[in-house]
């Protein structure tokens, strides 16, 4: 188990060099700069490579690779060309917002996909389990922001049960912040659930089928019972990879949602540094989530070990 | 099976009923009236904002984002110019202009900074030379004759010319004349202090903008005391917004709204207004480097109309050949008179067979993250290359046409269209090797506006500016599409807008429940 551990860390360690380099390279690769966004047309090339050089930005490339990379190793983020607000406060107050909408989502999505999803498996071949993964399949085909503008027009604007949009921050009313998140965690958490219902189809399916199963109801369990105790957790297997992948994609990667609720989360903020080309905000930022990322998918690969000794015997 | 199904629906229904009693448990209904009416009682207003400008240094910023909401709300200019033609006091209690116009003496008021501290002939000059050394090209053009700022007593500032200045005046009443404390100046990017009706009381980045009545203030208190400005950036978003109740104004609705804010019926719902300062003329530009013949070419197959009716409201453009807002004196609607290259198609393809411009590759640069810029690109390629143009679209976001256009030289564009602040001085280039980004350069045209600067009359001035604007349309390099308005829907009990005076800025002291 020890070496198994070594080698997944080995992996992780060199996962983050490479991203470090990727995502440094990568928002350069895309051109302009933010002295030139910031000061706008009217501007001279003189007057936007003055600003270039106070932001820092006529260094040599290596310079502000190491600079960027010493600063987040002794944990200093960086700051803001624009605003010079720190990035580690930035992205603090934004996960405010991001972190309950990604987790809430996903909860609402597991409580409806889990039920519904084994439903539909021991279902299969019949009218219910058909509508179910139809209805599935529909919901994987809406997009989110659709469901998000229709939740908004249907809760916001004609009953006018909740706010459609906007956010009221914790400190100022926790009542409050929770009602604006209302509508967003609903849309993301149906979009969800219609993908993690065909996952959990698929898993408790495949289960179903398997020898132990079989040997659970042969020593006197129902099926209900056998599928509970025994099938559940080699089902969640499969599942702890997908809403471990969900988890690292919902916390950067919800901007349709952000910004049809006009929430500020760190997906907005996001998309809004990158047009600028605020490239500090950017790098730590992409690189907080992509350390997020990468440390769940060690967590999973680890609870696999857990979950199933065939892992660590094999890998 | 059928009672599965049954029980299914059953399920279903309660789920959705429990839903529906979630929901309702977190907040009644909230009509448009109820809404409006509380914040009105609580002497509040909230207004949308469809931009966020990620910083308010207004000293290196020209971003209308921001233009929109700091000066005259927060901090103030010397003096302010009204619709009128009339001048008022602003950081400046008074002032004496000598008869040659080129010494100007500003009597400074007894007021403070919404920080508490006094303003000073100090904070003034500090002002002053901040925005001269401004990297913003426009801002610090008001100072080019400027050749002393200096300090007379405390409260008395003289500002000594090398000649006689229009500019220079009309930027003491613009964002060149904003004033500022010099204590406070590391901290103008997120917490701007001046002497207007409202402090900034925060700033959250793609959130909100809240602003408190300053208590400081030396003029009338402002009568709504909290402003919140919530950043909407999705139009859909903002207008759902205002048709709940949950805010009060979108005093700038982009014209990527316009359509769908007619068809919804929020014109009829709510207070539209149109005011051309807000606005900005949408234009055309042909890089110089390409023949005068191809540019007047590429101009006759420019259909204004076109351009009007793709924005679907008629109330919100005119068609224009004058690079102008109709609230400028020079300013002209499109007419045979002061259309030099009117729309032709069937001209422009009789030229393009004759010279042979099909074989003349053209890239034609498109901004694409701006709604209001797109639309015109996709009616101007296609009509482009139904006449015989060999073009090519190529779309980019701001930050690479930044680069690639605003910054480059030679800026890399065939065509390209834009939109934005209607001061002519912009294209003014003495020398093509300083030619801007439009790649405009005229000696007579730089001439023109010249003249205009030193005129000492309002007539004379306006004379030269209307001689600038007929030689900058025929040059064909910026040609002018539409003049759009400014537009905004408010509450209709919520008065007293009044169009901006310090540029764009909506003054949020004028609106009142």
């Amino acid at each position: 188990m020890a070496i198994y551990i070594l080698r997944k860390l080995a992996f992780f360690l060199g996962a983050l060099f490479i991203a470090s380099v990727a995502i440094f390279l990568l928002i350069r690769g895309a051109g302009g700069n933010v002295a030139a966004v910031v000061l706008g047309k009217g501007a001279t090339p003189e007057a936007i490579n003055a600003l270039a050089h106070t932001y820092g930005l006529d260094r040599p490339m290596a310079v502000q690779y190491f600079d960027w990379i010493g600063n987040m190793l002794s944990g200093d983020l960086g700051r803001s060309f624009r605003t010079n607000e720190s990035v580690a406060d930035l992205v603090t107050a934004r996960l405010s917002v991001s972190i309950p909408l990604a987790f809430s989502g996903l909860v609402l999505g597991l409580l409806i996909a889990i039920p519904v999803g084994t439903y539909a498996a021991r279902n299969v071949g019949t009218p219910s389990g058909a509508l179910l993964a139809l209805v599935s399949q529909i919901g994987v085909a809406v997009p989110v922001f659709w469901a998000g503008i229709l939740l908004s027009l249907l809760f916001g604007v004609r009953l006018g049960w909740l706010p459609t949009g906007g956010w009221t921050d914790w400190s100022v009313s926790p009542w409050g912040a929770i009602r604006s998140l209302v509508l967003p965690v609903l849309s993301l958490g149906l979009i969800m659930a219609a993908v993690l219902i065909r996952y959990v189809r698929s898993a408790v399916l495949d289960v179903m089928n398997q020898d132990y199963l079989r040997t659970a109801r042969a020593v006197g369990m129902t099926r209900t019972e056998a599928l509970l105790k025994v099938g559940l957790r080699n089902a969640a297997l499969p599942l702890v990879t997908i809403v471990g992948l969900q988890i690292a994609e919902l916390i950067g990667g919800t901007v349709i949602i952000e910004t049809v609720f006009s929430l500020p989360g760190l997906s907005r903020m996001m998309l809004a540094n990158v047009a600028a080309r605020e490239v500090i905000v950017v790098q730590s930022t992409v690189m907080l989530i992509v350390v997020f990322v990468i440390s769940i998918n060690l967590i999973v690969d680890l609870l696999y070990g857990l979950l199933d000794p065939r892992v660590r015997a094999t890998r | 099976m059928r009672e599965k199904m049954h029980l299914i629906t059953q399920r279903l229904g309660l789920l959705t009923a429990a839903a529906a009693l979630f929901a309702g448990a977190l907040g009644g209904a909230a009509t448009l009236a109820e809404a409006a009416s509380s914040r009105a009682a609580e002497n509040k207003m909230v207004l949308v904002a469809r931009q966020d400008p990620g910083t308010l240094d207004f000293v290196k910023s020209n971003l209308t984002a921001m233009r929109l909401w700091i000066p005259a709300n927060v901090v103030e200019p010397l003096v302010y110019f009204n619709k009128d033609g009339s001048v008022s006091p602003g950081v400046a209690e008074s002032w004496t202009i000598s008869d040659d116009k080129k010494t100007y003496t500003f009597k400074i008021r007894e007021a403070k900074f919404s920080n508490g501290a006094p303003v000073t002939a100090e904070d003034v000059i500090y002002s002053l030379n901040t925005m001269k050394a401004s990297p913003v090209v426009d801002y610090a053009a008001a100072y080019e004759a400027v050749t002393a700022i200096d300090k007379v007593d405390d409260r008395t500032v003289k500002v000594t010319l090398s000649r006689p200045s229009q500019n220079f005046w009309q930027g003491m009443g613009a964002i060149s004349g904003l004033i500022q404390p010099e204590a406070s100046a590391g901290t103008i990017a997120t917490n701007p202090i001046g002497t207007g009706p409202y402090k900034l009381a925060s700033y959250t980045t793609n959130s909100t903008f809240e602003f408190e009545a300053n208590p400081t203030y030396w003029g009338e208190a402002p009568p709504v005391k909290n402003v919140t400005v919530r950043i909407i950036t999705d139009g859909t978003a903002g207008l759902n917004a205002l048709e709940a109740g949950e805010v009060d104004a979108l005093p700038v609705i982009t014209i990527d709204l316009w359509e769908q804010l007619s068809k919804r019926e929020l014109d009829k719902k709510y207070s539209l207004v149109t005011y051309p300062q807000v606005g900005e003329p949408t234009y055309a530009v042909l890089n110089q480097k390409l023949d005068k013949d191809l540019r007047e070419t590429i101009a006759k197959t420019l259909d204004r109309q076109s351009y009007n009716d793709a924005f679907g409201a008629a109330w919100g453009a005119e068609n224009t050949c004058t690079f102008a807002l109709p609230n400028q004196v020079w300013y002209s609607p499109e007419s045979p008179e002061t259309c030099p290259f009117p729309y032709d198609m069937e001209g422009a393809m009789a030229t393009i067979a004759e010279k042979g411009y099909a074989s003349t590759p053209l890239e034609y640069a498109s901004l694409s993250d701006v709604p209001d810029l797109s639309l015109p690109a996709d009616i101007m390629v296609p009509a482009m290359q139904a006449a015989g143009f060999n073009v090519t679209r190529n779309a980019i976001d701001l930050a690479r046409y930044s680069q690639l256009i605003f910054q480059g030289r030679p800026p890399q564009f065939d065509v390209t269209i834009m939109s934005g602040d209607a001061n002519p001085v912009q294209f003014a280039c003495p020398d093509p090797s300083k030619a801007g980004w439009s790649t405009y350069c005229s000696p007579e045209y730089t001439k023109a506006l010249a003249d205009a600067d030193v005129a000492l009359t309002q007539e004379d001035y306006v004379a030269k500016m209307k001689q600038a604007a007929d030689i900058l349309r025929k040059d064909a390099v910026i040609v002018p599409l539409i003049a759009k308005k400014g537009v905004g829907l408010f509450n209709p009990d919520l008065k007293g807008f009044e169009e901006p005076r310090v540029n764009v800025a909506i003054e949020l002291n004028k609106l009142h429940w």
